[in-house]
């Protein structure tokens, strides 16, 4: 027998000082929540923020030095960072939304917070996964804490039931992304992903039925995740029965983290057999997008319709990955960027119509509500707006980059029925403004000047939204950056890489 | 040789000062005021037009006085100035315009001396001046359609200015659309010959610029364009088809009949084919359809003319009936025929108008007939002057009317046209007919007039006699400018209008004596006819109308044209824009559509909806659809 | 460079607007709103007597590198075309703005001014961007408020009358912005370097296919907004549901935006594929001058007759586009400003009207003249421009139109003039049920006539419609210029078309006498 030895392990503690901070914190708050009451979590809340301030601020020192930890399992490259970067900036602005709702809610203030922690390790885990274990390992960690805090308001029998769909159609899925893992692992022989890429670039286990069958499962897991057709079904279900910081924090974090993993595994390692996929991801990328507009229409409900919109967000941001290009690979991630934003302020605008106990998230509950509170009407209209894609909003300027990148790969009809699609979605984003400032009625909104939480956090979403998309171009470059960072080229300019 | 003569500018300013000072202060400033302004707005200009006239005399023949005021407009290669210019053509009908016009301001100070609305009434004389003169001193086709223009909407103003009887405000409006629908062709005939001559090079319209080079046009093209022209001309002029306008427009203030609708603006057309008499005299065959309309409009509206009971209509009629006489002149070649008809028609119509007016006057507001007669010895002037006119009119020597008419039925006929003669000889008859029944109905015979009217029935105040009398003595010797050649001085006024609209020298083919012998004798045949009817057997026309019951009612009712009008344009255009356009088209077909598309989101929406039941075995299932859609796509790309 | 001159044309509304979201009374709203818009109009004037018009290309530019990595600058310049245009927007903004104060805009008017001076910004950019993204950003940015300015403000069915509004000019909006894109990828696919910037693109080697599918999302986009027939319906509602201020500014100024379009875009782009599109153009143009005047004559709403008329007259407007020489392309854009002007007063007067008896419907007026003569006076005036009399502005503008057609095509021109007696027929008819015949309604024999604001507000349009009518050539004169430049694009492309044409017939006609030849000189062996 011989004995353990370390050694054979690199043991790189360093790169994951982030992921470790973030657990430690978890742990933190969990133990110190104990002896807390859970009308006065604030604490509880602030201590979150701060960890997460520190993890942000330490993947940040990481940015450009494209290492690997545990011998390539863990990618460290701006890619990673940027993701990472991300996911921590949307769940430090949920738990900044969550500080009144979670008291006037009585969630668990302890569970709640320390949930989040754990669901953002699972994501930052999946944006710097460097195998596909860790990818699923990540992958799981950000689920299993998700359907917890789905279905943390006990009372409410919409959130149980919200938690217990999204665990048993999470559980499915699951097993078809394992499935697929196996499969790859058997086509190339190794699951990690460095060497997948050179194993297929030399041409090994190509249109292989076991690879074939292996891509199939993955795009299967990947698209229950980020919520693409015919995956969908759980969404407006999920959105609208969890604790509406928490479906911020689904609509933000977890797309990010599907997608950076996502991305990872397709965009960049299973470039090489791109044809087998993208052909698909055309038809799946059609079908989110209109089916996910189309339904959006008729919902009465705000968070079931800010789900659909959700769909239907998916479905462009698949526009650009059936592109297949470097180019897209970097308007998606500017695209989620800007979409982190408005979708942090929607859902901070509808957090902040609740009230201890009423939900208020019907539409016609924002009746005249630019008569009561202006602000948050103005604010509202202008994160709808840059969904809708109207410039010069972040939203528009991501939809022209990914419409840019897919005609750049000739996905000319692909561009014609997002651009239909993205008059269709106009017209509901516009009900909720015609709502809000054409009708009379609705529901009064409990004192903002009491929920500086909820203040800040519109107040930064406002200031993304509307920055980012005046003056885009750090960001692009960034993205650019990351993602060409990925690919081991280095930061080189974009527009190098165009076709 | 063209000499500037900045004054022409003044010919124009005077009236639009008046304008102005009438809009803008007219009702304040009060009656004095506008009783002063308003005339003198129009006496000024004639007196500038004497001089420039004058002026034109002492200058070699053909002389042409002209003042370019600023580029108008200069697009592309198109060019058009605002510039003027008076040859003998422009100056006699200046002459005429401001003169007439003049005398026709004055008579309304005691026209409207009753009216409260005065100041409007004179601010739309002032601008009616302006836009006539803008018309005959304009130098180019372009700008005298802006005069051309400016005095149908003067007209439309005027026919409806008692605009709260919503009969006249329609007759207004209809003058004004049946004007639109001639310029129409005015309009396609200027492009016409812009695009032919731009073709070789020539983007302008003046009429100097176009004399020269219409020998470019084919005779397709000139043809083309003179009868465009010409579809203007009988909308301005009132000839058939588009005379239907001004008997209605009859329900204007009579001053406004008199100018307007008689002496000068219906004239328009006239001149307008005068000054374009280089195109016309290349296109034949146009010349010839202008005849024939005039002559056809003339026995046509003559016809209706002697059976109308209301005394405006009857001078109405008349009036279409001369202005057919005066194409049936320029449409033979005989354009200074045409135009001395013109302006002798001038004198004795807006006289016999201004008669017409004083004998409403002093019935206050009775136009039929009907209700009139024995009036000679309560209007003694108005009878005098009128009997000059109405003898002027049917072409009596030595009476204006007799000189120019004449001459246009000479050169008709010795220019071959003997049919167009024939119907002009008995057009002659019935227009010496119906103005002396005219004349009996109205002052001879027994008194008709209501008894409430009849005790304060008064002569008109000096104001108004002064314009009659002033008109009666030129329409007695305003023909004298024309004598037959030979006599004493000859044809004056075709020599001085030669250079403007050419010479007109037809094959002699009857003899002078022979011709005027058979106009005249027709014209004395249908004054006894009038006298035996209405002086001598008073109940005969009630016999002929009551015995040719039918044909009377056609004449009576204008041979229904108005009504024809109505229901083959009018009724089908207001069906069609209501409910094949309206209610098919736009709200069926295209708003159908538009509402079509979003319902059906809608209705997609609401289906694809039903399957979200919140059931996770159907959720599931889909879920297991599309694994194995993707599935099966893949199996596919490897068997393949 | 500009020396910033156009940026502060383009941003100072939007200071104002912020200005105003400031302040609290009425009163200072209404002022310092007005104000706000006074500036903007001073430098436009500025811009118009700077202007030289002996150059054709841009002047007064300013280009700075927003997104450099897809070669999208910040650049704004002027020229003949988009100098008019400017002209009539400012005013126009001042105009409403004054207008609105006096009472037609009973609530909210923070935000009434705040949205109209939005709405300034996103036409004086819509009209000034060279670069096509900038562009297009001002495109979309001038349709929000117009929006809100309907849906808050309007009567009737605003709501409906919004939603249909901004839906029908999205889908042409988005479509033409796949095209933009697709435009510049081809243009980086020839030349290689990557830009948006309007005149680099006017060059762009392209297949006919390409061409015609771009032009067909450009010109689907303008035609939306022109609108020309059958993408008009929009347009009634819009304008018949909108405040007094936001119809003066939708058929003032952002109808002109589509024709604007054409003549800046699609047409100068693809010239090859608008001389092959031309006969439909110039169909739908006619169909639209003629349809627009039936229907303009058959509504028993004032606001929806002259929406109706807009659409006849923008079908003038197009005609004259279509025409392809300068005659008509000079007219077209005159009209744009004459039916700017005249169409601007006739909404404001009918705005006037419905402030005193809250109705639209012609049958509840009649014999107005007697109560309020100075309003029948304006109105009359404001009608007589509209209609096209000679000595007014429409005229101009009516007649190079026709008259450059009428080089192009006489049969169009034959169809279009009945467009003009037309005119006539349904203004003049509702003029008189409006103003003429007896009181029938008690009520409005004791209405008021015009306010001294009302008169103030249309004052400077009677004016420069009399300046427009008898001078127009110191307008013409700054625009023609530029208009040249865009006409000798379609030009040259006619010129290629017509060699190309020629050389095949050439090569036909070699290979045919080749032939005959060769069967001269071997004749085939039959049997």
């Amino acid at each position: 027998m011989t004995p353990f030895n370390l050694s054979a392990i690199d043991f790189q503690w360093l790169p994951l000082l982030p992921l470790i901070a973030i657990s430690l914190a978890a742990m933190v708050v969990l133990l110190v929540g104990v002896r807390v009451e859970d009308d006065e979590t604030d604490g509880l809340g602030w201590l979150t923020i701060a960890a997460l301030a520190i993890a942000f601020v330490l993947t940040f020192a990481m940015s450009g030095q494209n290492t690997t930890a545990f011998s390539g399992s863990i990618a460290i490259d701006d890619f990673a960072v940027f993701f990472q970067l991300a996911i921590l900036f949307a769940a430090a602005v949920v738990v900044l939304m969550s500080l009144n709702y979670a008291n006037e809610t009585r969630l668990p203030g302890a569970e709640y917070y320390s949930l989040i922690l754990f669901a953002a390790l699972g994501m930052m885990l999946m944006a710097s996964a460097g195998d596909l274990i860790i990818i699923f390992l990540g992958l799981e960690t950000m689920s299993i804490s998700i359907y917890v805090l789905a279905g943390l308001k006990r009372s409410d029998p919409r959130s149980n039931e919200a938690a217990i769909k999204y665990f048993l159609l999470g559980a499915f899925s699951t097993g078809f992304l394992l499935y697929g893992i196996a499969l790859i692992y058997g086509a190339t022989g190794t699951i990690k992903l460095e060497p997948i890429r050179v194993a297929l670039s030399h041409g090994v286990g190509l249109s292989s039925p076991m690879l074939m069958l292996g891509v199939a499962m993955l795009l299967i897991g990947f698209g229950f995740k980020i919520a693409a057709v015919p995956f969908h079904m759980w969404t407006p279900d999920v959105y609208e029965g969890a604790p509406t910081p928490i479906t911020a924090f689904m609509a933000t974090g977890v797309k990010l983290a599907a997608f950076a993993g996502f991305m990872r595994v397709f965009s960049l390692h299973l470039i090489a057999v791109s044809a087998d996929w993208s052909s698909v991801l055309w038809v799946v990328a059609a079908l989110t997008m209109t089916i996910g507009n189309v339904v959006a229409v008729v919902q009465t409900n705000i968070k079931r319709m800010l789900a659909y919109s959700a769909i239907a967000h998916a479905g462009y941001l698949l526009v650009a990955m059936t592109a297949a290009i470097p180019a897209a690979g970097a308007a998606m991630m500017y695209y989620l960027v800007g979409y982190v934003f408005a979708n942090l302020g929607a859902f901070g605008v509808v957090t902040a119509l609740e009230r201890r106990g009423e939900a208020n998230d019907l539409i016609s509950d924002y009746r005249g509500l630019a008569a009561r509170e202006p602000g948050l009407a103005a604010a509202m209209a202008i994160f709808l707006l840059s969904f809708t894609g109207v410039p010069p909003l972040v939203g528009f300027i991501g939809k022209f980059y990914v419409f840019t990148a897919a005609l750049q790969a000739g996905l000319v009809w692909l561009v014609v029925i997002a651009v239909l699609n993205a008059v269709i979605a106009a017209y509901y984003y516009i009900y909720v403004i015609v709502a809000m400032y054409m009708q009379e009625g609705g529901v009064p909104v409990s004192k903002m000047s009491l929920r500086p939480g909820l203040v800040a956090t519109i107040t930064i979403a406002l200031i993304g939204t509307v920055l980012i998309g005046i003056y885009p171009q750090p960001y692009m470059t960034a993205a650019t950056t990351a993602f060409n960072s990925a690919l081991g080229l280095g930061p080189i300019h974009a527009a190098s890489l165009l076709p | 040789m063209i000499v500037s003569f900045p004054p022409l500018a003044f010919i124009l300013l005077f009236p639009l000062l008046g304008f102005l000072f009438n809009v803008f202060l007219g009702a304040r400033r009060g009656r004095g005021a506008v009783n002063l302004i308003g005339p003198a707005a129009i006496f000024i200009p004639f007196g500038i037009a004497l001089v420039a006239f004058v002026k034109l005399l002492t200058l070699p023949s053909g002389s042409v006085l002209s003042v370019t005021l600023w580029p108008w407009i200069y697009a592309g290669r198109f060019h058009a100035d605002f510039a003027l210019q008076m040859d003998a053509l422009s100056a006699l009908m200046t002459l005429v315009v401001s003169g007439v016009g003049a005398f026709i301001h004055l008579y309304s100070v005691g026209y409207m001396a009753h009216d409260d609305d005065f100041a409007r009434f004179f601010a739309y004389m002032n601008l009616f001046a302006l836009s006539m003169l803008t018309l005959v001193l304009a130098n180019n086709l372009l700008l005298m359609f802006v005069g051309w223009e400016g005095v149908g909407l003067c007209s439309y103003l005027l026919i409806s200015f008692w605009y709260t009887n919503a009969q006249y405000a329609y007759n207004g409006r209809k003058a004004f659309i049946v004007n639109r629908i001639g310029d129409a062709g005015f309009l396609l005939g200027i492009f016409t010959i812009v695009s032919a001559l731009g073709s070789h090079g020539i983007w302008s319209l003046d009429f100097a610029t176009l004399r020269d080079n219409i020998h470019l046009l084919t005779t397709a093209t000139a043809t083309t364009a003179a009868v465009l022209l010409f579809i203007g001309a009988t909308g301005k002029s009132a000839q058939i088809p588009l005379y239907v306008w001004l008997p209605d427009a009859m329900v204007g203030p009579t001053p406004v009949s008199a100018l307007i609708h008689a002496a000068t603006m219906v004239t328009a057309g006239v001149y307008m084919v005068a000054r374009m008499h280089f195109l016309y005299t290349l296109a034949p065959s146009a010349m010839e359809l202008v005849a024939m309309i005039g002559a056809i409009t003339a026995i046509f509206a003559a016809s209706i003319a002697m059976v109308q009971p209301d005394i405006k209509r009857v001078l109405a009629y008349s009036t279409i009936s001369q202005l057919g006489y005066m194409f049936l002149g320029v449409g033979v070649g005989a354009f200074s025929a045409g135009i001395f008809h013109v302006m002798t028609h001038a004198f004795f119509k807006a006289l016999l108008f201004l008669c017409a007016g004083s004998v409403i006057h002093a019935l206050d507001g009775e136009q039929d007939m009907n209700k009139m007669g024995g009036l000679r010895t309560k209007l003694p002037i108005t009878y005098a002057t009128m009997l000059i006119a109405t003898l002027a009119i049917s072409a009596l020597p030595p009476f204006s009317g007799f000189f120019s008419k004449d001459l246009i039925l000479e050169s008709a006929y010795n220019s071959g046209h003997t049919g167009l003669w024939i119907l002009g000889i008995i057009t002659a008859a019935m227009t010496s007919f119906y103005m002396f029944r005219l004349i009996f109905m109205t002052f001879h015979g027994d008194s008709r007039v209501d008894s409430t009217k009849a005790h304060h029935i008064h002569e008109s105040p000096q104001v108004m006699t002064i314009p009659l009398i002033v008109l009666a003595v030129m329409a007695v010797i305003g023909g004298w400018v024309g004598l037959p050649e030979g006599v004493l001085w000859g044809n004056k006024i075709s020599q001085f209008l030669a250079p403007s609209v050419g010479n007109f020298t037809p094959v002699l083919q009857g003899g002078f004596v022979m011709l005027t012998g058979t106009s005249l004798g027709l014209a004395l045949f249908g004054i006894l006819l009038a006298w035996y009817f209405y002086i001598q057997a008073p109940g005969m026309p009630y016999l002929i109308a009551y015995q040719m019951q039918s044909a009377y009612n056609v004449l009576l009712n204008k041979y229904y044209i108005d009504q024809l009008y109505n229901l083959i344009v009018t009724r089908p255009l207001f069906w069609v824009s209501t409910f094949v356009l309206g209610r098919v088209v736009d709200t069926f077909m295209i708003d159908g559509i538009v509402d079509g598309a979003g319902l059906s989101v809608q209705t997609g929406g609401q289906l694809s909806r039903r399957i979200e039941t919140g059931n996770v075995q159907q959720y599931a299932f889909v879920y297991v659809l599309g694994v194995l859609a993707i599935v099966a796509y893949y199996l596919y790309l490897v068997t393949h | 460079m500009g020396g910033g001159i156009l940026t502060a044309l383009v941003f100072i509304p939007l200071i104002g607007a912020l200005f105003v979201l400031m302040q609290s009374d009425e009163r200072s709203i209404w002022n310092s709103a007005f104000i706000f818009s006074l500036l903007p109009l001073a430098i436009s004037f500025y811009l118009f007597f700077a202007f030289d018009p002996s150059r054709a290309g841009y002047q007064f530019v300013e280009q700075y590198p927003w997104i450099p990595q897809f070669g999208i600058s910040y650049h704004f310049g002027v020229d003949g075309l988009s100098l008019v245009l400017v002209m009539l927007t400012t005013i126009l903004i001042s105009l409403s703005l004054l207008y609105s104060g006096g009472g037609d805009i009973d609530h909210r008017p923070r935000e009434f001014c705040f949205f109209m001076l939005v709405l300034e910004m996103g036409l004086l950019g819509t009209l000034l961007a060279v670069d096509l993204l900038m562009f297009y950003v001002f495109w979309e940015l001038m349709l929000f408020p117009m929006y809100f300015l309907i849906g808050i403000w309007g009567h009737g069915r605003p709501i409906y009358a919004a939603v249909k509004f901004v839906l029908f000019t999205m889908i042409g909006s988005f479509l033409m912005l796949a095209a933009i894109i697709y435009l510049v990828m081809l243009n980086r696919a020839h030349t290689g370097d990557l830009t948006f910037d309007l005149p680099a693109l006017y060059n762009t080697p392209m297949t006919a296919t390409e061409a015609r599918w771009m032009f067909a999302a450009f010109a689907l986009a303008f035609a939306i907004k022109v609108p020309m027939w059958p993408l008009h319906t929009w347009l009634p509602d819009a304008h018949t549901n909108a405040p007094t201020a936001g119809s003066v500014i939708l058929a003032g100024v952002m109808l002109k935006m589509g024709t604007y379009g054409f003549l800046r875009f699609a047409i100068p782009l693809f010239p090859a594929v608008a001389i092959e599109a031309t006969p439909l153009f110039m169909a739908l143009a006619v169909i639209g001058i003629i349809y627009g005047a039936l229907l303009a004559m058959v509504q028993p709403d004032l606001k929806r007759l002259i929406a109706y008329s807009s659409v006849s007259h923008l079908g003038f407007v197009m005609l004259g586009i279509f025409a392809f020489n300068l005659e008509g392309i000079d007219g077209a854009v005159y009209q744009m400003l004459g039916h700017g002007l005249s169409t601007g007063a006739l909404f404001l007067l009918v705005g006037m009207i419905y402030l005193r008896r809250h109705t639209r419907e012609i049958s509840e007026y009649g014999g107005l003249w007697k109560s309020v003569p100075i309003y029948a006076a304006v109105f009359m005036f404001a009608m007589l421009s509209s209609i096209g009399l000679p000595g007014l502005n429409g005229f101009v503008g009516e007649f190079l139109i026709m008259l450059g057609s009428y080089l192009h095509s006489p049969i169009a021109v034959v169809f279009a003039v009945s467009g003009v007696i037309l005119g006539a027929l349904y203004m003049l008819w509702t003029y008189e049920r409006v103003m003429f015949g007896p009181i029938t309604k008690a009520v409005n024999e004791t209405i008021a006539d015009l306010s001294a604001r009302e008169i103030a507000t249309m004052i400077p349009l009677m004016a420069l419609m009399i300046v427009m009518g008898l001078y127009p050539n110191f307008i013409i004169s700054k625009m023609e210029p530029s208009i040249a430049q865009v006409l000798s694009r379609v030009h040259s492309a006619q010129v290629r078309i017509d060699t190309e044409h020629r050389q095949e017939m050439l090569a036909q006609t070699a290979s045919l006498i080749l032939k005959h030849t060769l069967v001269a000189i071997a004749p085939p062996a039959d049997k």
